[in-house]
């Protein structure tokens, strides 16, 4: 019996496709059977970052409205063993599902599955009640804006509204340096406001924009740091306890041998 | 209200008893009995005004409920009101005597009345109000909205909205571990963050109206 995770965030533009697309890839590479499962009904982009856009045949609306079975439309990346896209409708929209429906299909997936992942569209009605009904678990990608972390309070609200209690939280797209100079929220401003377990930091990355082009995800590229938070996170959904790394990149032995005479760690970390 | 057709609220007149006026007296008084009979210890020793509002009833009918509160309680002013909130009993006495013996009056309870505990944080979108007092074990983020007819207590930080004596009680207050409101409200005042934000308080503050303006300052005087 697997696990239904849903990633969502309220606010869109954060990075949740993009999360998703990583974490599940990283949770394949570490040998788990994953379903990308995109709830993003008339905006889908999950089949685009996968680079899995020309194999639709058959979509989640499809397979619950019967008109395909559940296996046909399920699409397996030939890349990675053990990872399977669902994509959404796009010639439909959000209100072609029920939550019910949604729950049901979670259900399914669960027994063939180790995770689900729901890539959650961006808002508070119909799809966000569709992406959430089946989940067992929520996963709030925020980025350290304002805006997007009052929308990701909200969202919290509104989980725990639906028995989604003490759901984690992803940082996306940190800037080590902006947060050193003061111009950007840090991880602890945020973490203070919204309350909730941190579950990992991804650093702003161009490689991210380059590979979600391509349809790579970027967990593959080991030069990739954001990559390489993806793939701590997906260890640590897998209960594995895994340290934050470390953020900033002009870590060289003299600043290691510094903090560790002074006896105190000034660097900040994810 | 359908099984237990009687509802007792404690009210700074003394207590309000709710009636559905469906219910038969029978079974009114029968609910009326055990109520008492529950809270006994709780009416000892003082003199109780009773408001029975929500069902017009005979002179007999109030008699019966009369002797069944005398039975557990020292009575002082009994007054019926058939409905709520413009009662005909109301309205027949003076409009001096109607502003201070109205039974929906607003909450002025300053040291005691009836709070409602708020576990856990306000977010973004949800809003609480509360006719009496308000507690929260948690913060209220911004975007959260507390709105209450007395004080507001906040075991936390409050970065979003708090609206003490939102019926008109303008002694009020609004306590904080953290009082870092986006806006604060007590009464009909209004106050608002400064631009540019505040430095964050290291002490508890309370707020509250002094000479016709909104003040903030630490409760424990030596802290601040």
């Amino acid at each position: 019996m697997g696990e239904v995770i849903v990633i969502t965030s309220g606010k869109g533009g954060v990075g949740k496709t993009t999360t998703t697309a990583n974490i599940g890839t990283a949770l394949a590479l570490e040998g788990k059977k994953v379903v990308l499962l995109d709830a993003d009904i008339g905006l889908r982009n999950l089949d685009v970052v996968l680079g899995l856009e020309n194999r639709i045949v058959y979509d989640m609306v499809d397979a619950i409205e019967g008109v395909c079975r559940l296996k046909q439309a399920l699409i397996r990346d030939k890349r990675f063993e053990g990872l399977y896209l669902m994509p959404a409708a796009q010639t439909r929209d959000k209100n072609a599902v029920t939550p019910d429906q949604m729950q049901k299909l979670c259900e399914e997936l669960k027994d063939q599955f180790d995770y689900v992942l729901i890539d959650c569209p961006a808002g508070i009605e119909q799809g966000f009640k569709n992406a959430i009904a089946g989940a067992d678990r929520a996963v709030v990608v925020t980025v350290p804006e304002v805006s997007a972390v009052r929308d990701a309070d909200r969202i919290i609200g509104l989980l725990s509204a639906n028995d989604l209690h003490s759901p984690q939280l992803i940082i996306n797209r940190l800037r080590a340096d902006m947060v050193k100079r003061g111009d950007m929220m840090d991880i602890n401003d945020t973490i203070d406001i919204l309350g909730i377990d941190l579950l990992g930091v991804v650093p702003d990355d161009e490689k991210i924009i380059v590979s979600s082009n391509r349809g790579e995800p970027a967990v593959t590229e080991s030069s990739s740091l954001a990559g390489k938070a993806y793939r701590n996170i997906a260890k640590r959904i897998m209960g594995e306890d895994v340290p934050l790394l470390s953020l900033n990149e002009e870590n060289t032995l003299m600043d290691r041998l510094r903090r560790f005479f002074s006896g105190k760690s000034n660097s900040s970390s994810i | 209200m359908a099984d237990i057709p009687i509802l007792i609220k404690g009210s700074k007149n003394g207590l309000n008893i709710y009636i559905d006026s469906r219910a038969d007296i029978s079974a009114i008084r029968q609910a009326y009995d055990k109520k008492l009979q529950a809270a006994k210890p709780f009416f000892s020793g003082t003199k109780v005004n009773l408001s029975f509002i929500g069902k017009e009833y005979s002179e007999e009918e109030q008699k019966e409920l009369i002797s069944t509160s005398e039975r557990y309680m020292t009575l002082g002013e009994v007054r019926f009101f058939a409905e709520a909130p413009v009662s005909r009993d109301a309205s027949r006495s003076t409009e001096q005597d109607q502003e201070t013996s109205h039974p929906y009056e607003y909450f002025e309870d300053i040291d005691e009345g009836m709070t409602k505990f708020v576990k856990g944080t306000v977010r973004n979108g949800q809003r609480i109000y509360y006719d009496g007092n308000i507690v929260v074990l948690g913060d209220i983020n911004p975007g959260g909205e507390l709105v209450a007819g007395g004080n507001i207590f906040i075991l936390g930080t409050i970065r979003g909205m708090a609206h003490a004596g939102a019926t008109g009680n303008a002694k009020a207050v609004v306590v904080a571990f953290c009082l870092l409101p986006s806006q604060l409200r007590i009464a009909g005042k209004i106050a608002m963050a400064p631009e540019g934000g505040m430095e964050k308080p290291q002490y508890p503050e309370i707020a509250y109206i002094r000479d016709n303006q909104l003040i903030i300052e630490p409760y424990l005087p030596r802290k601040g």
